[in-house]
């Protein structure tokens, strides 16, 4: 008879009672996206990996404030997200966002031209640098919403506002990020 | 979702991140490295509390000594303050507020008791703290009381009488704290963040612990186990 593996829920509940290895397992679960929110956020790999660590170990620790039944995902993410921008106002090198090699991208159905591939990589670059400039808030919400892929209610979450806030946030993010793609006045589509 | 959105989307494959490192393995370790499990250093998830143990009798503090304990738990950090001397306390009589039906009670403190089974008497004080007594009224064997704490903000802070012993416990995955020995006091932010204190009732061994933005206190001449396995029944 082969057992299930336990659900996050039972994970939960299993590090709530002090079991260290379960939360290291919710935490296997989540790492990626945890990593990747401080490193947005800080754009530096040692600041990240230490805002991340040192959040999920408060989240261990906040544990019993955790709503059971709600989603974790959002919550690890708030904690990550807050630490992250501590450490974003206390360190001084950060790093450009980059893209991946052209090698590494994923390939769609049919292969672009290498003219074509080379326009859409210098396109794709500049609007990530242009994202890069932006101020701090805007960034980190235009961050989370696109390139973590996380929902409006998500993101209020990790941002600990309302989602009504992230709503506006974002709309003014993208009117200055289009200033910064085309500082003339028209039309971004 | 306009063009500028549909394209920040696709970027979202294609940002170079770092390598993810092991943070499971690392926050693991750190667990394993730090001496207790943090559920013992933050007793309940609310910010519980002054335990006083007395002598005997149903007690309070003098309002120079009460007051005195407020300033005190107002700081905020982790440490554990174990007081050499007790302050000196005069005799009250214990009221557990007024006896009304259970609609009457739930509707005072605006949320729905939870119990052991139906209680003998119901009784609500100054609208918020709802106590379930079983048991003759005179005497009663176990009261069960229930009211508003606020969500534990960070900080703990405890001083203890001697006396008094304090066990962290698990009641149904949430940390709790069995408090043995003599009557005590118990202090700990309302629901509106203000530090406020209450009294147990009874003079046996009391068993605290959080049930949403619930905090429930059990009172009865009962041991561990025996008082671990009436809140596990609490419904």
């Amino acid at each position: 008879m082969v057992s299930r593996p336990p659900t996050e829920d039972e994970l939960v509940e299993r590090a709530r009672r002090g079991d260290g290895a379960a939360f290291g397992t919710l935490v296997r679960d989540h790492q990626e996206l945890a990593f990747r929110t401080a490193y947005l956020i800080t754009r530096n790999t040692a600041d990240a990996e230490d805002a991340a660590q040192t959040a999920l170990v408060k989240a261990y620790s906040a544990l019993p404030r955790f709503r059971r039944g709600a989603p974790l995902l959002p919550w690890l993410l708030a904690i990550v997200a807050n630490e992250a921008r501590n450490r974003l106002r206390s360190a001084a090198r950060r790093d450009a966002l980059a893209l991946r090699a052209a090698h590494e991208a994923p390939s769609g159905d049919a292969a672009p031209s290498p003219e074509g591939a080379l326009l859409a990589a210098e396109e794709r670059a500049a609007l990530l640098a242009a994202l890069d400039a932006l101020r701090e808030g805007d960034r980190i919400v235009l961050s989370c919403r696109y390139l973590l892929g996380l929902g409006e209610e998500e993101t209020a979450q990790v941002l600990s506002v309302r989602r009504g806030t992230v709503k506006s946030r974002t709309s003014r993010a993208l009117a200055r990020l289009r200033e910064q793609l085309d500082p003339s006045p028209g039309e971004d589509a | 979702m306009s063009e500028l959105e549909l394209r920040l989307a696709a970027l979202r494959g294609e940002v170079d991140y770092p390598a993810t490192p092991d943070l499971a393995a690392a926050v693991e370790r750190s667990l394993r490295a730090q001496p207790a499990r943090p559920s013992r250093l933050r007793p309940l998830a609310l910010a519980f509390a002054v335990l006083l143990a007395v002598a005997a009798g149903v007690l309070a503090f003098s309002p120079g000594a009460r007051s005195s304990f407020l300033e005190l738990f107002r700081l905020k950090g982790a440490t554990v303050v174990r007081l050499e001397s007790l302050p000196e306390v005069e005799l009250v009589d214990f009221d557990l507020g007024d006896r009304v039906g259970r609609e009457e009670a739930e509707r005072r403190v605006g949320f729905e008791l939870l119990d052991l089974g139906e209680p003998d008497a119901i009784h609500v004080r100054s609208g918020r703290v709802a106590s379930l007594v079983y048991g003759p009224a005179e005497r009663p064997r176990l009261v069960l009381s229930q009211f508003r704490g606020a969500v534990w903000d960070g900080f703990h802070k405890k001083a203890l009488g001697t006396g008094t012993t304090i066990e962290s416990v698990t009641v149904d995955g949430a940390p709790g704290l069995f408090v043995s020995g003599e009557e005590h006091y118990v202090m700990f932010l309302d629901g509106d963040g203000n530090v406020t204190d209450e009294r147990t009732a009874l003079a046996g061994n009391t068993l605290l612990w959080n049930r949403g933005p619930l905090l429930l206190r059990l009172e009865a001449d009962v041991s561990l186990g025996e008082a671990l396995e009436l809140a596990e029944s609490v419904r």
